[in-house]
């Protein structure tokens, strides 16, 4: 038996001869103006699913992060999450105050990528369709009449007239039946579809037309496209119907792989750097490895401690940023009747003990080394405003830590050794840490601090009170208005049941107030009085990361929910 | 067998009906498929309640939703119905969704499963037939560790080392003094364990594949193979004729002369073919491959008939073998020669850590198998590892089980030659028990590749599973649970159809 695996050995190890083969790659490299024919690859965790992203089911950064350079608007989200105006897209200006009047002005070239130009049908497609006014006439299950165009956000379109504009028009004026704080947040990225294909794939032939004479079986023709016609299958995307009025379009889609822009020929303005953006999809945790072999050019995953460690270990060939997200985490008291926390004093005893630098020392700032409390709950670390808004607002004098004070708090209160439940949604290791991190810190100063975490926080305790303190996050907000529903008594998001009539009082001037110095003073107000009554309690702002090849060109990265693609018509790789 | 086949049919079909029933119920209340919203801070979060709710019908009872989604899946068995899996919770097609993960699965596990088998299997019988020697304990110790490894480990250690270093390497391809004495006694130490025999000759094997190591490296980096790697028409002849010499060993034994030059002829149309041939080789199309990959078996039968003397039925099987591996030989000649300019195209980075393509990629029928085959080769591996280990042990256990059968001595002492008793009266009947751990194997495989899809990025049935799990969405979970749970039951049936079709002592009982 020997000889069989003796020749068959020999026959392998024997090697000689010669090798030959060689395929000369021939690339003619030919830069067009000023677009490279060049691909640059983002990795991105969630895999895209339609091109309207505004129904209530498909908004959602899956979506919206793709489309940021697709569908533009009036507006987009800046680095720090503020609006900024799209000027190549249009203008926009208040013209009156009373009643509060803005006019809007395409760019005299914009089009749809199909041709069709972008103007007064799409405006009004886009105000008919985020208003929430017209029902079908069902209701559903709970009793609530759907509406025929499903919408993820009414919020000033709802308070708005019909865009006043005739068909064709490049201009339009939106007039509101009362003054909205947040006039400019309208009309941004990926609000406006195009009207001209909801006209023909719908059968209803003028959208202006259906508005203006209230047809209603028109409209729920519409909508039913609106709704559903751009939920893409998987991997299959439909161009015909799919136009793009922004720097790339989409091109090709290959499932649970991967999504691919290319620049939009018929694009009027600067022409964006890179010719093809691919968007990987790409779980987090295998995002470090697949940009140190060069498979993608840029990530910008949740960070965590080793991601970070890993990052670093991989050398000069990748540039890494830590920054702050938009999302901040904070603690509610429960301010029900039957809550302890209900007694203002005991309030300000726990947030004397609740270590917060520490917090931040330990668990944020492994993640992002120029991670501080964060004071506001309206206005990020990172954004312009903030050192003026945090110095004008008393809650700074709670950073330091004074555990005395609390103690001595409690025992003149008789209530040393109170029972205190923190409760947020599990799993999630870093607020187990952070309730640790409390317990250590309140515990010497008598309360007794039980973690409470539990998997149907969400579902069930927040909402029905189950908690003394609530410990979760909220996402930020470019809108003054964002936040009404969180601190106004029997607001939807106030879980703690806050109650204060001067907040209320407050918010309520802030919705209509138009000036925005006069927002800020407002909010200031508000600040101080959330500080006063100690509702709730900001702690910090999620930590954020983004790392790239070396050689990337203006990777600027975004705390906001539009993500790293907010730039990425600027996008570039400078020669090694 | 007929009413066997029937009735395991029917009993499988009710088990299929129960467990359904229990899966759906365990995800219905595995968690609030509504929780990710309940934290939405938009204004219409309510608007965005009522639809899912509405679409997952979670205001009706667990068994109405279950009877609903059990009525739309009755319809794929009726014919002309149309089959209806429903809708994940964000409205995309379950059946669409099931498609494609069930071809990004298979494409990725049929060839790990394939080339674990013929390894695992050879590596198995070499093992048996070295019994307790170096290499027997070699492969043993590295079977029980690849059975422990975790996946999701040995996935970040591939992609480090195989992927992310190796490229490293390949931009400028060295190897130093040690590691390439590390690597010529290492080859050395294979092949004399694998070859044994008494000592002098196990030294002299080992000298020589040591040797014959290290030159071929040199000569390799000396002519910059690494960089722009081929076999050319040279190493092709030498390799074809080669292979003729070892497929005739094993068939039939180098004495039959009639099965040599059969299959020595069949080397040579391959070898012919490769430059007759040229023009359709520069850039085929898989049928092309195929066709070509069919017409050896004519070919080969017919060079058999011609050379075969008395041994017509052997020289014909040699021949087809060995034209079949030449044409591999040849095909992999083409496609090494196409690595370079794929090299290029993707800056270098020739070993993928993810996904199952480079996006957009276009290319010649070469440069696009290159591409599949570096994002194929980690996933494989790590599927391929564990697997091996599987069928190494069992092959083994087999083997060494069927060699100390009294058949097997009474072989011996007709006087058979070794390699006639391990080829003919042993390796088949092993073989027996092996065919039903393939196929219970491949079934569970299909179902089993979890964690190598999530890690390598392969969209699957193992993502579809997870993915409907965490957001406690039934459909895409039992979409995912018929085909997995029908291919096992099918597959386990096959593997009892086989056995009763290999083993006659089956069938009679």
């Amino acid at each position: 038996m020997s000889t069989v695996l003796a020749v068959a050995a020999a026959s392998a190890v024997v090697l000689t001869g010669c090798t030959s083969g060689s395929d000369k790659d021939e690339e003619g490299a030919k830069p067009s103006a000023s677009t490279q024919p060049i691909t640059i690859t983002y990795a991105y965790e969630q895999e895209f699913q339609a091109y309207n992203p505004n129904t209530a089911d498909q908004n959602a950064s899956l979506n919206a992060v793709p489309l940021q350079q697709v569908l533009r608007g009036f507006w987009y989200y800046g680095p720090d999450g503020s609006v900024q105006p799209d000027t190549e897209f249009g203008t926009y200006e208040k013209v009156s105050d009373n009643p509060l009047t803005v006019k809007y002005t395409f760019n005299q070239k914009a089009v749809w990528s199909d041709g069709e130009p972008i103007d007064c049908d799409d405006a009004v497609l886009g105000w008919a369709a985020n208003n929430g006014k017209y029902k079908t006439g069902k209701k559903d299950s709970e009793g609530n009449d759907i509406a025929v165009f499903s919408s993820a956000g009414t919020v000033g379109y709802e308070d708005a007239d019909k865009p006043q504009c005739a068909d064709g028009e490049k201009t339009f004026t939106l007039v509101y039946t009362k003054p909205f704080a947040d006039w400019v947040a309208l009309f941004g990225g990926g609000s406006m579809m195009p009207a001209h294909i909801v006209e023909k794939e719908s059968g209803v032939p003028d959208i202006i037309a259906a508005v203006d004479g209230d047809d209603q079986a028109a409209l729920k023709k519409a909508g039913e496209f609106y709704n559903t016609a751009w939920v893409y299958k998987k991997g299959e995307l439909k161009p015909e119907i799919s136009p793009s009025s922004g720097t790339y379009q989409l091109s090709a889609w290959q499932a649970g792989q991967s999504l691919t822009l290319k620049a939009n020929p018929k694009w009027w303005g600067t022409p964006p750097n890179a010719e093809t953006i691919v968007i990987r999809f790409i779980k987090q945790d295998q995002q470090a490895q697949a940009l140190q072999n060069g498979e993608i050019q840029a990530m910008d995953p949740q960070p965590n401690a080793e991601l970070l460690k890993q990052l670093e270990g991989i050398g000069d060939s990748i540039k890494v940023t830590t920054g702050d997200q938009f999302t901040y985490e904070h603690l509610d008291f429960n301010l029900r009747n039957n809550s302890p926390f209900k007694d203002r004093d005991l309030r300000e005893a726990f947030t004397k003990c609740l270590p917060r630098q520490q917090i931040v020392d330990n668990l944020i700032k492994p993640q992002n080394p120029k991670a501080q409390i964060q004071n506001s709950r309206y206005v990020f670390t990172f954004q312009s405003n903030y050192k003026k808004v945090a110095d004008a607002i008393v809650g700074t004098k709670h950073d330091a830590l004074d555990v005395e004070g609390a103690k001595s708090i409690l025992e003149s209160k008789g209530k040393a050794g109170m029972t205190v439940r923190i409760a947020y949604q599990t799993p999630n290791p870093r607020r187990t840490s952070q309730v640790d991190l409390i317990r250590d810190s309140c515990g010497q100063a008598g309360f007794k601090i039980v973690d409470a975490g539990s998997e149907s926080f969400f579902a069930d305790g927040l909402f029905n009170g189950k908690f003394d303190i609530a410990m979760f996050a909220w996402a930020g907000s470019p809108l003054v208005t964002g936040s009404s529903s969180t601190y106004t008594t029997n607001g939807g998001n106030n879980f703690g049941k806050y109650t204060s009539p001067t907040v209320d009082d407050l918010i309520s001037k802030l919705n209509a107030e138009l000036n925005k110095d006069k927002q800020e003073e407002l909010i200031i107000q508000v600040e101080k009085a959330l500080w006063e009554d100690l509702a709730t309690i900001p702690v910090y702002a999620f930590p954020g990361i983004l790392a790239t090849v070396s050689n990337g060109e203006n990777f600027v990265y975004n705390a906001s929910q539009a993500g790293l693609m907010w730039n990425s018509n600027k996008w570039g790789l400078a020669a090694k | 067998m007929i009413v066997y086949i029937v009735r395991r049919l029917v009993v499988s079909f009710f088990i299929l009906l129960g467990a359904t029933a229990l899966v759906f119920w365990l995800v219905a209340i595995s968690g609030d498929p509504l929780e990710d919203l309940y934290a939405d801070q938009s204004p219409n979060k309510e608007d965005k309640i009522a639809e899912r709710t509405r679409r997952m019908h979670l205001d009706q009872p667990i068994p109405q939703r279950y009877l609903t989604w059990l009525a739309g899946v009755a319809k794929c068995v009726v014919p002309g119905q149309g089959c209806d899996l429903g809708t994940n919770q964000t409205g995309q097609d379950v059946k669409v969704l099931l498609g494609n993960a069930a071809g990004a699965t298979l494409r990725l596990v049929l060839v790990a499963v394939v080339v674990a088998i013929v390894i695992g299997v050879t590596v198995g019988i070499v093992s048996a037939l070295r019994q307790y020697s170096g290499f027997d304990y070699t492969i043993t110790f590295a079977a029980f560790l690849f059975f422990s490894l975790p996946v999701f480990w040995v996935a970040v250690l591939l992609k480090q080392y195989l992927a992310i270093e190796f490229n490293d390497w390949l931009a400028d391809p060295r190897i130093g003094p040690v590691p390439m004495i590390a690597l010529g006694l290492l080859s050395g130490l294979t092949w004399s364990a694998v070859i044994g025999g008494e000592r002098r000759r196990r030294l002299t094997v080992f000298g020589v594949a040591c040797a014959v190591t290290v030159l071929l490296l040199l000569y390799l980096l000396a002519v910059d193979w690494f960089t722009y790697p081929a076999l050319g028409p040279g190493l092709v002849t030498v390799f074809a004729l080669g292979t003729a010499v070892g497929v005739t060993e094993l068939v039939s034994g180098l004495h039959r002369r009639g099965v040599l030059h059969a299959s020595l002829a069949a080397a040579g149309v391959g070898i012919i073919a490769q430059f007759v041939l040229a023009g359709v080789l520069e850039d085929p199309s898989w049928p092309v491959v195929l066709l070509l990959a069919a017409s050896t078996v004519p070919i080969g039968i017919g060079l058999g008939m011609v050379f075969g003397q008395l041994d017509k039925p052997q020289a014909a099987r040699a021949a087809v073998l060995t034209g079949l591996l030449t044409g591999t030989l040849v095909f992999t000649d083409r496609a090494l020669s196409a690595v370079h300019g794929y090299s290029q195209r993707v800056n270098g980075r020739i070993v993928a850590t993810i996904g199952s393509d480079t996006p957009n990629f276009t290319g010649d029928f070469w440069q696009r198998f290159i591409d599949t085959v570096t994002h194929l080769a980690l996933p494989t591996l790590a599927i391929m590892l564990i697997s091996f280990a599987t069928y190494a042990r069992f092959t083994r256990a087999t083997m060494l089980e069927v060699m100390s059968q009294d058949y097997v001595r009474t072989a011996r002492a007709k006087g058979l030659t070794e390699r006639t008793v391990v080829m003919r009266h042993a390796f088949r009947n092993a073989l027996i028990p092996v065919t039903t751990l393939m196929a219970i194997d491949f079934g569970g495989v299909i179902g089993g590749a979890v964690i190598t899809e999530n890690v390598f990025g392969w969209e699957g049935m193992g993502t579809l599973f997870i993915n409907g799990l965490e957001r406690s969405d039934p459909n895409p979970v039992m979409g995912f649970f018929v085909l997995t749970a029908t291919s096992i039951v099918i597959f386990n049936m096959l593997a009892d159809i086989a056995y009763a079709y290999l083993d006659p002592r089956i069938r009679m009982s």
